[in-house]
């Protein structure tokens, strides 16, 4: 689509790369990244704050994407899965996920990891309670919590210790 | 063969996409997108039970970005679909079943016109009497949900030995019903899937879905071509537990598509999901257990009543195997259970998790409680007792001959009981 009509710039930092895209008012930050900037790693679930999937950093705080417009992350940082690590240098959580059997369908993941990285730039030794609070907003309904919070805390500093 | 000698079994191994998954370029249905492609959207029918007297589509035909609307008489092969048994309408004809039912398809250059094509669509519905309990379904002269159809789907029997001489032995017995309610699956990723015609024109629909074979049959039938014109690919799915085992978006996607000649995404809201996609029965269980005061069981009755909504699906199956597995892991020498699966105007179920013997559960483990405490023998106790073992028979009289875990299962709890003073105090009578 070439259309601009009723269209407003959005700039923002997306994955440390500073970016420009036309956006319609009405569109989430969730839309933005999936569709116009075609960063779908970043998951659709509920649209409405409650499953967590859409999780990304906006200025180190994990946000829903569903719930933030697309024009209010004008000049903000925005962080999604993407922006995390590559395929030879993982993030120690990815690495973490990976070697925990935290990953079942995956579509929750990248939302999971999103909010752990918040959680951990927060707090660098998280005990399981702090871990959960976490990711209170992080639903999975293949249930494989307990690998999740044992994955959180191996990618953490401690390395597992806790 | 020994243990240490398999490559994987017993071992632990990376799951083979967890890599893509943590790296969030794995590709899900949703993620695909592709160049000249449309969005499809479905009006649902938002009433139970409904003859449609009107359907106009023309003011959602002539919105500008619209691509095509499509009812009932755009159908080019068969209007009905389903696994077992073809009674799903692919769009309704002449009346709607359940609030789900599909009425509509809209494709169109946006999401946002889609959705306004939906709204321009105008329905005139008659309502008519909503078939919602499933005794009343089951009496005589009850509205039917399918005209040409009663709305008892199938009537399973399951029958081993002889329950008067079994109940003639007992010295307590224990009667109820038990009702289950409707569980919705709700995988994190909702229904949703791509379809295009590629360059040798063949239909290729890539969707989250767990039988891409059963799909490409049901695809043919609607759209009146051959299953080799059809390829469903299954993309990475966020999830189904047996949700996805029935057709979602992929029959409604091939008609779009087919339409239009162009790529189409098809994408259910949470609310669509809830409202229309297959949910796990609402259960109604009467059972009768009997067993003597040494406490072994020697026989058992059931009815199990299965709602299975609008259309069959899967659901026969289910309450079938609800039935059969009405005696749990447990050795029963008599019994004779009978289960009914049953068409109403709710919420159109099928498979998910357990497919019917977790309903079947809630029934077989209440009752041995209540057997256990009339007979003041330790629950935990009467269950050991009456496991099933190897040499024993169950429901069907098939004879377990290697491998029944429940006994050893039960056994580990025992010991961990045994072991805390706390839950030893609480539970009598183990050691």
């Amino acid at each position: 689509m070439t259309e601009t009509i009723g269209k407003t710039k959005l700039t923002f930092t997306v994955n440390g790369r500073e970016t420009e895209v036309l956006v319609d008012p009405s569109w989430t930050l969730l839309r933005v990244l999936r569709e116009s900037l075609g960063l779908t790693g970043t998951k659709r679930g509920c649209e409405e704050g409650d499953c967590g999937l859409c999780t990304v950093i906006m200025e180190d705080r994990a946000v829903d994407s569903c719930l933030v417009m697309a024009l209010q992350a004008q000049g903000k940082t925005v962080e999604t899965i993407e922006g995390m690590g590559h395929e030879h240098a993982l993030h120690p959580l990815q690495k973490a996920f990976i070697e925990e059997g935290a990953v079942q369908c995956g579509f929750c993941t990248p939302g999971m990891i999103m909010s752990s990285e918040a959680l951990l730039r927060q707090n660098t030794h998280p005990t399981v309670e702090e871990i959960k609070v976490g990711l209170s907003g992080n639903l999975c309904r293949c249930t494989g919590y307990t690998k999740i919070f044992k994955a959180v805390a191996k990618g953490s500093e401690s390395g597992g210790r806790l | 063969m020994n243990i240490d000698e398999f490559s994987c079994v017993g071992k632990s191994v990376p799951k083979v996409d967890a890599l893509s998954k943590v790296l969030g370029t794995a590709r899900y249905a949703e993620d695909i997108k592709m160049s000249n492609m449309l969005y499809g959207k479905v009006l649902r029918a938002g009433v139970p039970h409904a003859v449609i007297e009107e359907l106009d589509v023309s003011s959602a035909r002539a919105m500008g970005g619209v691509a095509c609307v499509l009812t009932a008489r755009d159908v080019p092969g068969i209007n009905r679909y389903g696994i077992a048994f073809a009674d799903h309408y692919a769009l309704a004809e002449d009346k709607v079943r359940y609030a789900g039912d599909p009425v509509a398809l809209v494709a169109a250059e946006t999401e946002e016109i889609a959705a306004e094509a939906i709204k321009a669509i105008k329905v005139k519905y008659r309502l008519l009497p909503v078939v919602s309990d499933l005794h009343e379904a089951l009496a005589e002269g009850a509205d039917r949900v399918h005209d040409e159809r009663e709305n008892l789907i199938l009537h399973s029997k399951t029958r081993k030995g002889n329950i008067q001489e079994g109940f003639r032995k007992a010295d307590v017995i224990v009667e109820e019903t038990y009702t289950t309610q409707t569980v919705d699956h709700v995988y994190m990723e909702t229904e949703s899937g791509v379809a295009h015609i590629d360059e040798t024109g063949m239909l290729v629909i890539q969707s989250a879905n767990q039988c891409p074979f059963r799909d490409r049959r049901q695809v043919a039938m609607v759209l009146g071509i051959r299953e080799n014109q059809v390829r469903v690919i299954k993309a990475v799915t966020g999830g189904a537990f047996g949700g996805k085992d029935d057709v979602t978006v992929e029959v409604h996607l091939a008609l779009l598509a087919m339409a239009t000649k162009r790529p189409v995404r098809l994408v259910m809201s949470r609310e669509e999901s809830l409202v229309s996609q297959s949910k796990r029965h609402p259960i109604e269980i009467w059972s009768r257990w009997g067993a003597t005061k040494e406490g072994k069981l020697c026989a058992m009755e059931g009815r199990v009543y299965g709602d299975s909504g609008p259309y069959i699906g899967l659901g026969a199956f289910v309450v079938k195997k609800c039935g059969i597995h009405l005696s749990g892991p447990y050795y029963i020498p008599n019994l004779k259970v009978d289960s009914y699966s049953v068409y109403t105007n709710n919420t159109f179920n099928s498979a998910m998790r357990g497919f019917g013997v977790t309903q079947a559960a809630v029934a077989h483990e209440s009752q041995i409680d209540r057997l256990a405490s009339k007979l003041g023998i330790n629950p935990l106790r009467f269950r050991l007792i009456n496991a099933l073992d190897v040499g024993l028979t169950n429901a069907t009289g098939q004879k377990c001959d290697e491998s029944v875990g429940i006994k050893p299962t039960l056994e580990i709890l025992r010991q961990v009981v045994l072991k805390d003073p706390e839950l030893k105090n609480m539970w009598e009578d183990l050691d």
